[in-house]
């Protein structure tokens, strides 16, 4: 038997191989593979000759953020609760609101008084950015967030609105954010996917598709991971000894190089061939990925993993396990939040218990991944986006609670060439509807995709008749929050 | 909250006092621009036209990127002219002006980036009061120049909408190579450009090809060694015949087909909720391709199923086929909830539209929503002319193994009422018992369904219950013994003692109202495969006994019905169904005994379309006579003074005539034999029958074009017709109902070139790889162009020749050499073709992920090869999580089911069917993308599934070739070839499968290690890549 090599079936790569093999292999990873399967559909007009280096289409500017992470907030958190303070909240506190505005109607249809909301503000930072004492963690890196106060949805119900905030399109079906990141410039991963959503408890309302690679081929739907245990479904061998699959792959290998003579040479044989050596190094990457333990102590608590309280613990190794994979070049990583008991930031009774839980979730382990990746001087190329589907109403519903608000409200970005420090746009007085610098998830997406390199108008793939975008027919760069060019 | 008021008081204050002459009266509204003063134009110049420039002209000027909304504001011609919502601006009059609307954020929010400032604002409306002066200036430069929509001239330009024709086969020089006149166009070509087919494929890939091709299992053993032992020259013939012979050619092909329909059983949406019974439309997709029914009839079951006059039945079973077509319409994502009602429902239109158009036309009409096509012959005059069809038709889950049986009853039933009612009368009227006059219809604008003056075409309903028309007062009725009461005028307490004395079989109405008959009573329906359903509807028994109302607007939130019985009263507004949630309770709502009023608040959906269903409870009877809307108690009340005087005016004759006819001891006997009768016919009704989703036809309505696709910008209304470039855009004409039947009509007529291109196409694609126009489900101007264009007219027209034949068709391609080449490329055919357009080799064909479990499963002999039933719950890993996920998960084989049976959840998709990409449900999809991943390495090495499956057709090899020794050793390898490949291992592959099952043995040795090592083997050769690729 051979010793222990890291690909089994190295040698079927002796074979002649094409230029546009060639490029494909040189390019590597999981989106070479992909593009190498598209690039053999005589139908696949849309790619360009690809930038040697990447394996989608490229960048078409200057690249300021290679990664994102996504920071789910599954549920919509209250913008006036935690980056949008309004005073007037407190003044009309228990007033009746039809007095005061124009209401639109929710999806409750129930509708009370004025809400205050119970959380104090604080300013941070030199920036002097008010976050409210939801998120004291990450109120000490207010000095690195760009607050978008003015982001609208079209959609008050979740499923649409998780679908729109995810693909663009309230309708299920569409491309992920990821699959669509992917898509424009592969992987730079060897051995993990470019795509994955490490899944803390709550898959959002609207399911899986939410990270699905909709009429793009099945290679850039999100993976899904835990963030324990194996990570991923079918990555742990079924063979109990390592020594076993390894016969086993060179079994393959032999019996394929005889039989797949008889096809004659064809790019989807030999790409199916090269997946076994990608599906046999991502076994070895992936336990190495997830192996926490291996982090030092002061990080692991800077990340929560020692709180108290479960899901910050949950959270922080989401997080932690974020940080791990962009540094082995996964694209994008959407964290999607743990479960905290009472439901996820959709608290339409009830706002102050459940906003607490759901903060003492996540709040330490942002904090940490921020810092982390600051430290590690890897902020500055990774863009860190807090989002939720759409916001909560200034006025309360039922007693208590909030119900949803697409009008208006918050989320916010970090690192990735964001302009540190600033608030972007504002709700009326009330936080109610966004006024200045209105802003669209559209925007939202053509500004990640901006910072990544890519030109949101011409990142296209062509289905159904038409060239479909990532932003429809939409969406506008949100000039207002990229960093100034020293160029 | 600051008040605008006094700001915007002193700005225009100030223009007044600076400006005098800004105090003219308004220009008259007319398109002419009035003669501006030089204080006008400087006024525009200085204050309106920099706020343009500033905030507009990004987007809508000559000098944009790109002209949104096709509108220009750089010239007052241009404001005058507008965009696609229309004018901009009336001059003299600020407040009809839609770019006030906009900059106000009335409708439309502009800018978008954040509303203008309160003084910005006042300028632009004291500008267009003053009549919007402009300078004399040259026209902006035409830099970007604005798309004009002329459908004429795309249609006459482009391939697609020309007629099909019927080309010659071209000569070739190699005669000798075609087998069929399909090949002789695909030879002609390639000689052209001076190329040579490929060899034919060998025996053995042939046949894997064609098995798998037709009913997606591999051959046995068997089947190769009869195929190679067959030196028949029809050998392939007789072959193919078999398959399609096969049942599960239906199963196959079905999959397909479902790909297209976005077939689920499940809504998605934030709970998955069951799309109830959907499985009985893949069934019926099954059993309608093993019956090779024409594709014209597809096509007619599919748009009007349930209007046919003659529907085709199941030949032993008896049941309605044909309306299970209809259920295809049905299987979208449907959404709980929705705050816009009204948007939703567009949304779902939308896709129906889509899944149509691209399913069975190969055109992206849903492009046409907001615009016109930007490519095709397509306006969104046509899209809202489809939409037309759909407002006219309604959801329900029907009755299909009773209605026809059922539609014959009630005839039968209606044609007995109407013999003896008129025997009866006759009887009366020599008695001298005459009724009297009949009253003026009521006449009330507020009453907006009277069931004592709907038409016939109005008169709908989901079963027969509601018999075959309202009830008319002065009319005689027999009524169940225990069911006397119902029909209003008795419980009004009146006349009590009247009741009593006139109780007896025969009723004589005295009000017209629609009525259940109790004769129906007992209908048992069944739902099978439930796994969650949260919607309040379907608790209730609609399934054959609801009644529908006309659809109609609502002005007023405060509806009525007036009723008697019991039962549940439904609005149906928007076509929303899926009530359940925090909204829409308030559709539904219980109708008690003794209610004569049942009123229902539906405030929110004023200016909405809806109409109302009726559904009595279960073994208890249901009366309706109106419906009002805004109508107030004391309205109310005055109407039941003049319901009541007319009912009077019926009632003296109706005791008469009842204690006639009920006698005292013994009724008439003509009442006897009617009720006998009577009696016998309902003994006919089959009361019990499965249910299915499906169309029924509501009120014929043409629908709004929606401007930009808005749902809240009604524009004019379109009448529906097929699309404009195939047949006109004249109104359709249109008997009754929906028009779908004509709709059908028009897809089928030979004079549309679409229908029968797009199914040929599809054939050759699932046979070939790639359709001759590659882009399945759009042949319009973004798809592709036809490699072939002459070929697919040939197929197109010998398909509507041979009628219409998909097992024909298929045949006919499968018989043909190109069919037949072999994957081996020629290097200079790659050289000069490396895409393959012409057609010069086969390439590979990747199993799809159904195909690659069921040969698991045919290998493992753990194949359940039973036909239909409802779906096998499908097997839940612990990634697979969300709201909405099954309280159960299936078992990890599916019973060993093929795969179109297990279960399709939308939101808990099968992740084995996803990573070899089976699309997600949401629209068409006639060609699968075929990606390659490591994901599918690792499920074919690691998924359970996968390695349990592999070790049963290790112990099948067991089994099959007994014994020990290297001679049976050597046997069982070859049959695993021959079972996994269709073919026999070459010397060197069985020297190498052999030496590492001697290697396994040594390792571990004892008789129990055995079958883990041929269960190791066939594990391997399942990832190998001839497992799931084919020759």
């Amino acid at each position: 038997m051979n010793p222990l090599a890291p690909y089994p079936c190295q040698r079927l790569q002796s074979r002649p191989t094409s230029r546009r093999e060639m490029l494909a292999r040189c390019a590597g990873g999981f989106g070479a593979v992909a593009l190498a399967a598209l690039r053999s559909d005589p139908l696949f007009a849309g790619v360009e000759t690809p930038v040697a280096g990447y394996a989608g289409h490229g960048p078409h500017h200057r690249v300021r953020a290679k990664n994102v992470i996504f920071l789910y907030m599954d549920g919509g958190p209250s913008q006036v609760d935690t980056f949008d303070p309004k005073p007037m909240l407190d003044r009309f506190n228990g007033k009746d609101p039809g007095q005061l505005f124009d209401m639109e109607p929710t999806q409750f249809n129930n509708t009370g008084s004025v809400l205050a909301s119970p959380w104090k503000f604080k300013q941070y930072g030199e920036s002097g950015l008010p976050v409210s004492d939801l998120f004291p963690h990450v109120g000490q890196c207010a000095d690195e967030l760009a607050v978008v106060r003015s982001m609208t949805s079209e959609f008050p119900e979740h499923t649409f609105a998780n679908y729109f905030l995810h693909t663009g399109s309230g309708l299920q079906g569409r491309p992920s954010m990821g699959a669509w990141v992917n898509y424009g410039l592969g992987s730079e991963s060897q051995n993990l996917p470019g795509f994955v959503v490490i899944n803390g408890g709550l898959i959002p309302p609207g399911g899986l598709d939410c990270f699905g690679s909709g009429f793009l081929p099945a290679s850039y739907q999100g993976s899904i991971f835990k963030p324990s245990g194996t990570g991923v479904a079918n990555i742990q061998p079924i063979d109990a000894d390592p020594q076993l699959q390894r016969q086993k792959l060179d079994l393959i290998s032999q019996l394929d190089a005889e039989a797949t003579p008889a096809f004659g040479e064809h790019d989807s044989l030999e790409s199916a061939i090269r997946n076994y050596e990608l599906a046999y190094s991502m076994q070895m990457a992936v336990p190495d990925v997830m192996s926490l333990e291996s982090e030092p102590e002061h990080i692991r608590s800077l990340y929560g993993l020692d709180a108290k309280y479960e899901p910050t613990r949950i959270y922080g190794a989401q997080c932690l396990l974020a940080r791990r994979m962009i540094e082995q070049g996964v694209r994008f990583v959407e964290l999607t939040c743990p479960n905290v008991g009472a439901d996820r930031w959709d608290q339409h009774s009830n706002l102050k218990k459940g906003h607490e839980d759901n903060a003492r979730a996540v709040d330490q382990p942002i904090a940490g991944l921020l810092k982390d990746l600051r430290q590690r001087g890897l902020l500055d190329e990774t863009l860190v986006v807090w989002a939720g589907e759409f916001g909560r109403t200034p006025f309360a519903q039922g007693k208590n609670g909030r119900d949803h608000n697409q009008y208006g409200f918050t989320v916010w970005l970090a690192g990735g060439g964001v302009k540190a420090g600033t608030v972007y746009g504002a709700t009326d007085e009330w936080g109610y509807k966004a006024v200045e610098n209105r802003a669209e998830m559209h925007d939202l997406h053509a500004t990640m995709l901006h910072l990544m390199g890519v030109d949101h108008t011409r990142s296209t793939f062509r289905f159904s008749g038409r060239d479909m975008r990532l932003t429809d027919v939409h969406g506008h760069v949100i000039e207002g929050i990229l960093q100034d060019d020293p160029a | 909250m600051t008040d605008p008021r006094p700001l915007l008081y002193v700005v225009l204050t100030a223009l007044w006092m600076v400006s005098p002459a800004l105090a003219e009266p308004p220009a008259a509204a007319d398109s002419e621009p009035p003669a501006a003063s030089p204080e006008q134009l400087e006024f525009f110049e200085k204050q309106v036209r920099p706020l343009l420039v500033e905030h507009c002209y990004s987007c809508h000027s000559a000098g944009a990127d790109r002209i949104e909304g096709s509108l220009l504001l750089d010239s007052r011609e241009a404001h005058l002219r507008g965009g696609d919502s229309g004018e901009a601006i009336v001059p003299g009059d600020p407040d009809g002006s839609l770019l006030m609307e906009a900059l106000r954020y009335e409708s439309y929010e502009m800018p978008p980036k954040g509303q203008l400032a309160d003084e910005s604002i006042a300028v632009f409306e004291r500008w267009i009061e003053m009549g919007a002066p402009w300078p004399e200036e040259p026209a902006a430069a035409e830099a970007a120049p604005l798309e004009t929509f002329d459908l004429a001239q795309r249609r006459d330009e482009f391939w697609v909408w020309q007629p099909i024709t019927n080309p010659q086969p071209p000569k070739v020089q190699d005669t000798t190579w075609p087998q069929t006149d399909a090949d002789r166009f695909v030879l002609a070509r390639l000689e052209e450009a001076g190329l040579t087919p490929a060899s034919d494929a060998d025996r053995t890939a042939l046949l894997r090809r064609v098995t798998f091709d037709l009913i997606g299992l591999p051959p046995t053993p068997e089947e190769v060694n009869a195929f190679l032992a067959d030196e028949r020259d029809d050998a392939l013939e007789r072959v193919v015949d078999r398959l399609l012979d096969s049942p599960h050619f239906g199963e196959r092909w079905a999959r397909h087909w479902l790909d297209l329909v976005r077939y689920a059983e499940s809504r998605g949406h934030e709970f998955d909720n069951d799309t109830p019974n959907a499985f009985q439309y893949r069934d019926y997709v099954i059993r309608a391709l093993n019956a090779d029914v024409p594709y014209d009839q597809w096509v007619r079951e599919h748009i009007a199923g349930d209007l046919l006059t003659e529907p085709r039945l199941h030949p032993e079973q008896g049941f309605n086929e044909s309306v299970l077509g209809t259920g295809f319409w049905f299987l979208g994502e449907w959404v709980h909830s929705p705050v816009d009602i009204r948007k939703d429902e567009a949304d779902r239109f939308d896709n129906m539209i889509d899944v149509m158009t691209k399913t069975f036309l190969g055109v992206t009409v849903a492009c046409a929503r907001c615009h016109d096509h930007k490519f095709d012959a397509i306006s969104t005059a046509d899209y809202y002319s489809l939409s037309g069809f759909l407002q006219s038709s309604d959801y329900r889950q029907v009755r299909f193994d009773s209605i026809e049986q059922n539609r014959k009853v009630a005839q039968r039933l209606a044609e007995i009422d109407t013999r003896f009612q008129a025997q009866v009368l006759d009887e009366l009227r020599a008695r001298d018992i005459v009724p009297p006059r009949e009253a003026e219809p009521l006449d009330d604008p507020r009453i907006v369904v009277d069931y004592g003056k709907i038409t016939p075409e109005q008169y709908l309903q989901d079963g027969f219950i509601f018999g075959l028309a309202p009830q008319r007062p002065g009319k005689p009725y027999l009524v169940a013994s225990d069911a006397r009461s119902v029909a209003g005028e008795d419980e009004s307490g009146e006349d009590q003692s009247a009741a009593e004395e006139t109780s007896g079989p025969v009723h004589i109405a005295t009000v017209a109202a629609a009525v259940s008959d109790p004769a129906w009573s007992g209908l048992k329906s069944q739902t099978l495969g439930q796994v969650r359903n949260q919607s309040k509807l379907t608790k209730l028994p609609k399934s054959g006994r609801t009644l529908r109302t006309p659809t109609f607007e609502l002005v007023d939130g405060r509806v009525d019905c007036r009723v008697a019985g019991k039962g549940h009263v439904i609005a149906c507004v928007d076509s929303h169904r899926l009530v359940a949630g925090p909204l829409h309770g308030q559709t539904i709502v219980p109708i008690k005994a003794d209610q004569r009023w049942v009123s229902m608040n539906l405030a929110r959906y004023v200016g909405h379309r809806l109409h109302l269903e009726f559904v009595p409870a279960e073994d208890a009877q249901l009366s309706v006579q109106l419906v009002t809307q805004g109508m107030d108690a004391d309205s109310r009340a005055d109407l039941d003074r003049r319901l009541d005087a007319r009912q009077e005016w019926y009632a003296q004759y109706a005791r008469a005539a009842e204690r006639f006819l009920n006698g005292g001891d013994d009724v008439h006997p003509l009442v006897g034999q009617w009720r006998d009768q009577r009696q016998q016919a309902a003994g006919q009704i089959v009361r019990e029958s499965r249910l299915a989703p499906a169309m029924l036809d509501g009120t014929g309505e043409d629908d709004h074009i929606l401007i930009r696709g808005n749902a809240s910008k009604p524009g004019e209304v379109e009448p529906r017709h097929f699309l404009t470039a195939i047949s006109g855009n004249q109104p359709m004409e249109i008997p009754r109902g929906s028009g779908r039947y004509q709709l059908a009509q028009e897809i089928n007529d030979p004079k549309n070139p679409l229908t029968a291109r797009v199914i040929v196409n599809r054939l050759w694609h699932h046979l070939m790889g790639r359709g001759i126009v590659p882009t399945t489900d759009d042949f319009g101007f973004l798809g592709q162009r036809p490699t072939h264009p002459l070929l697919l007219d040939h197929l197109a027209w010998r398909f509507r020749e041979d009628g219409q034949s998909l097992k024909r068709m298929i045949k006919y391609i499968i018989l043909s050499r190109t069919y037949q080449m072999s994957s081996q490329v020629d290097p200079v055919a790659r050289q000069q073709d490396p895409k393959n357009l012409l057609w010069h080799h086969r390439p590979p064909q990747r199993l799809e992920g159904e195909v690659i479990r069921d040969s698991l499963l045919a290998l493992s002999g753990r194949l359940d090869p039973k036909l239909f039933g409802p779906p096998v719950p499908i097997h839940l890993t612990s990634f697979m999580t969300g709201r909405g996920r099954p309280g159960t998960s299936g078992p990890l084989d599916g019973d060993g089911r093929r795969s179109i049976y297990i279960s399709v959840r939308r939101n808990f998709l099968s992740p084995f069917m996803l990573t070899f990409d089976t699309p997600v449900p949401f629209s068409s999809m006639g060609r699968r993308n075929v990606s390659n991943v490591p994901a599918q390495a690792l499920i074919l090495l690691n998924d359970p599934l996968v390695a349990e499956l592999a070790q049963g057709w290790a112990e099948r090899a067991l089994q099959t070739v007994p014994g020990d020794g290297p001679e049976a050793t050597s046997d069982r390898v070859r049959w695993m070839y021959q079972s996994g490949f269709g073919r026999q291992p070459s010397d060197r592959e069985l020297e190498i499968a052999t030496a590492f099952l001697q290697q396994q043995a040594e390792a571990s040795g004892g008789a129990g290690e055995r079958v883990q090592s041929w269960a190791t083997l066939a594990h391997v050769l399942v990832n190998t890549k001839e497992f799931i690729f084919l020759r």
